[in-house]
């Protein structure tokens, strides 16, 4: 599926460069200001961090800062409520990811209202078992799971999120069911580790210093393709599971943002996204295998897709009915 | 080792701008705990991308410090204003401020410095020496242990503070209930919200205590009007003699231990360990009636667990790379952008970063008694303005402050609501500290109950069957009766005439 993306968004780019190029003076002293990038998650998470991340050649770029605004708690609603009261005129935007898309799902936003500009990050995650675990392999996990189903206990951060979701397709497609216990994310390391739960869902970037150490062994890979570090780990898909999903990291404006200036964004993002110091911060949080930057149509396409995968899990789960 | 800190030593010798980065970021924050809504997790965060352009140790070393300073600084607002800078120094405020209101300011400020440098110190120092096997301990930890150590603080609630058991009681379980609102930790799913979104945000902590402190304090204060001003004018902070170091040292030891132990476990930090140890120093003591009357143990022992657990909380983070705090969770970040993978690896391939951090830690708890000394002096000068002007000031700077925490206007309302219900609290002789206890440990007793039973399938006897879990339980149900029984005694001591030494500010607290 990557090969034809990449086409069609150098397809987009060659558009955008078109439209650019013949458009007015009007999109072209956007961005004159600050920028502002409104996220749900705390100063220094992971959000906060891509979007500074990226707000360094944001800044090279255009002479303008791209600052994020940190709005927490309530799950992402008020984050959601304080950049749909944001007047549409391209410097309010929304920090995206599949949280925003589980809200939409759970009714408690709507995401119509947002026009998708890029998607920059997509990550992959594992199964982990601490080293002194019986549970060896992948097959060993499917075994024990499938005999008694729900027994083992797999740690994962946040509830009726991302991780959820996550468990719960993994759960449908392989028939090996595993019992979700929410964790903070340092809790749910902690206690893998000391024995108290049978296994874990983290991202690689993360998880990598203990997967290095040998103290966590990752077991299964949800990502279409395995990772060149963890040559033996076997992918989800590869065992017949079609569990791929994977949390993202993306931006998007009103959707009665005006058209020119989020496609003038979506170059200017997607140039930001190939610099190098994003690219070296991108490699140190191990975010660089399969990280592809979506242009607005597609980015779209993509969310529309992780609608339908998210209602349908969270569906099964008892979540919506 | 030693050629390990002697190499640190080295570089940090051959490169004196690092002591110029440990002594900013002391003042930093310093600077950052005192004021409301800033807190030292902010504080760092501001700071990381300052960070790229330093090597990692020196960006290591600048948010250590900056760590340090704000799990301080927060008692300095805390003392003079009743107003807690940070979370951790809540706890601070229970005593802290009625001594201040006693004329004794410079005294407690002096109190909480000591503390804090000691059982930042002593953290310091258990970092440096038994990292590898305390971070092992901590994964002995799992929710069964942490449900036993929320009831051990919970526990304590009934043998805090002089009023009637009765209402302590009530306070706490109104603080257990109202934690409760906001989304419920395991499913997810909206709870006592009334179906209003305002509410899934839940009552925060920090605008919760904002509240019930500072708003409170203020109404209180214009409500008794401008005639009966409490001077606190003697402020210049008095470090604690040797005789009343050894009177307390008692409570400095056990606070430091239980600060550094509960800042190695992650998940929970500085906040959670001041309580416990305040709850821990009221049922040790022999006067447990006078804690909350402005008693120097009930300064000391919150003020060294927190800075302990700054210690403690580096200990996961260095020796396992997970972080025991929210602080040191940003602080991985930090680490990560310098391409520096946290880990159990770390202390061997960058040992020269693990030493300086110990070496640094070690000057910035001692510049602390330098810094913080003349900090809380010009902070003081405040108080030489009318209270009408101070008053309002300080209820515009909390409602900044506690927006600009999660600028999320909920939190607002919060701090209002609780503002008045803290008003009300005093008024009626409920126990502010029963309640916060209730409002901090609840949430933990509630999520690890819950996922230590999905993790045993319902079995509650998991949780008495384990040896720590098991430990922690019984005493805590021992000393709940233990206390019941003394509050009883006592009363019936009272009935028979032989009331003791009391003073005329007990309704205060």
């Amino acid at each position: 599926m990557f090969p034809i993306q990449s086409m069609r968004a150098a397809m987009m780019m060659a558009a955008v460069g078109s439209v650019l190029a013949a458009m007015p003076a009007r999109a072209d002293d956007y961005p004159s200001r600050t920028v502002e990038a409104i996220h749900q998650f705390g100063p220094g998470g992971g959000t906060d961090r891509f979007i500074r991340a990226i707000g360094e050649p944001f800044q090279e770029i255009t002479g303008q800062a791209l600052v994020p605004i940190s709005v927490q708690g309530g799950g992402g609603v008020p984050a959601a409520v304080t950049f749909m009261q944001r007047p549409s005129d391209g410097y309010s935007m929304m920090a995206v990811g599949p949280e925003q898309v589980i809200n939409h799902v759970l009714g408690r936003m709507n995401i119509d209202e947002l026009r998708p500009i890029a998607r920059i990050q997509y990550d992959q995650g594992l199964f982990l078992v601490s080293k002194d675990s019986p549970i060896k392999s992948v097959d060993d996990l499917i075994k024990t799971a499938r005999e008694n189903p729900g027994s083992l206990k797999v740690a994962v951060t946040g509830t009726a999120g991302f991780d959820d979701t996550l468990v719960g397709l993994w759960n449908i497609k392989s028939g090996a069911e595993l019992t979700t216990v929410p964790f903070s994310a340092s809790e749910m390391v902690s206690n893998t580790l000391g024995g108290h739960v049978d296994l874990m869902y983290e991202e690689y970037g993360p998880a990598r210093g203990l997967i290095e150490s040998g103290d966590l062994r990752p077991l299964v890979l949800f990502s279409e393709f395995r990772l060149p570090v963890l040559g033996d780990v076997p992918t989800a898909t590869e065992l017949g599971f079609d569990v791929s999903l994977g949390r993202w990291r993306g931006f998007a404006m009103h959707a009665s943002d005006d058209e020119a200036n989020a496609n003038t964004m979506f170059s200017i993002l997607d140039r930001a996204a190939v610099s190098e110091s994003y690219k070296t911060i991108e490699t140190q949080s191990g975010l660089q295998f399969r990280s592809k930057v979506l242009g607005p149509t597609q980015f779209k396409e993509f969310m529309e897709h992780e609608v339908e995968i998210y209602t349908d899990v969270l569906k099964q789960l008892g979540y919506v009915e | 080792m030693l050629d390990s800190y002697l190499s640190a030593l080295g570089y940090m010798a051959s490169n004196p701008f690092t002591f110029l980065l440990i002594i900013f970021s002391v003042v930093w924050g310093i600077a950052f705990g005192s004021i409301p809504g800033l807190t030292g997790i902010v504080g760092v965060a501001l700071l990381i991308p300052f960070t790229f352009a330093f090597d990692p140790i020196e960006g290591l070393l600048l948010l250590g410090g900056v760590y340090v300073g704000s799990t301080f600084g927060g008692s300095i607002s805390a003392i003079l204003f009743n107003t807690p800078g940070s979370p951790e120094a809540a706890c601070t405020a229970l005593d802290g401020y009625p001594m201040a209101r006693q004329g004794q300011a410079g005294k407690a400020l002096g109190i909480a410095l000591a503390a804090s440098a000691i059982g930042g110190i002593f953290g310091t120092v258990v970092l440096m020496v038994a990292a590898p096997p305390l971070a092992r301990l901590a994964l002995e930890f799992g929710p069964p242990e942490y449900f036993a150590l929320a009831v051990l603080g919970i526990t304590a609630i009934a043998s805090i503070g002089h009023g009637s058991v009765l209402k302590a009681l009530m306070a706490g379980l109104l603080g257990l209930g109202v934690a409760t609102i906001g989304i419920d930790p395991l499913t997810g799913m909206p709870r006592f919200t009334f179906g209003s979104m305002m509410l899934l945000t839940g009552v925060g902590f920090v605008p919760a205590i904002i509240g019930i402190f500072a708003l409170a304090e203020v109404l209180q204060r214009f409500g008794e009007g401008p005639q009966k001003g409490y001077v606190i004018d003697d402020v210049s902070t008095e470090l604690p003699t040797i005789s009343e170091f050894i009177q307390t040292r008692v409570t400095l030891l056990r606070s430091s231990v239980i600060g550094t132990v509960i800042g190695a476990l992650p998940g929970v930090g500085a906040t959670t360990a001041a309580f416990i140890s305040y709850s821990e120093a009221s049922r040790w003591s022999k006067h447990p009636e006078k804690f909350g009357t402005g008693v120097p143990e009930g300064i000391a022992a919150p003020e060294s667990a927190n800075n302990a657990a700054v210690g403690g909380s580096m200990i996961p983070l260095l020796a396992l790379g997970i972080p025991g705090s929210a602080t040191t969770a940003v602080m991985i970040g930090g680490l990560t952008i310098h391409g520096i993978i946290p880990g159990p690896q770390l202390m061997q391939t960058n040992s020269d970063l693990v030493y300086s951090v110990f070496i640094g830690m070690m000057l910035a708890n001692l510049l602390m008694l330098i810094v913080g000394v003349r900090m809380a002096r010009y902070f003081a000068l405040v108080l030489k303005a009318p209270y009408a002007l101070v008053g309002p000031a300080i209820v515009v700077l909390c409602m900044t402050g506690v927006y600009a925490l999660q600028n999320n206007v909920v939190d607002l309302a919060v701090m209002l609501v609780f503002g008045v219900v803290g008003f009300a609290m005093r008024r009626f002789g409920f126990p502010v500290a029963s309640f916060i206890i209730g409002l901090v440990l609840g949430p933990i007793a509630e999520l690890s109950l819950r996922q230590g039973l999905m993790l045993s399938d319902y079995d509650v006897t998991a949780f008495v069957t384990r040896p720590i879990a098991g430990t922690l339980l019984l005493f805590s149900a021992v000393s709940l009766i233990y206390g019941l029984a003394g509050q009883f005694l006592r009363t019936r001591r009272k009935l028979n005439g032989d009331t003791g030494p009391e003073t005329s500010e007990e309704a205060k607290a």
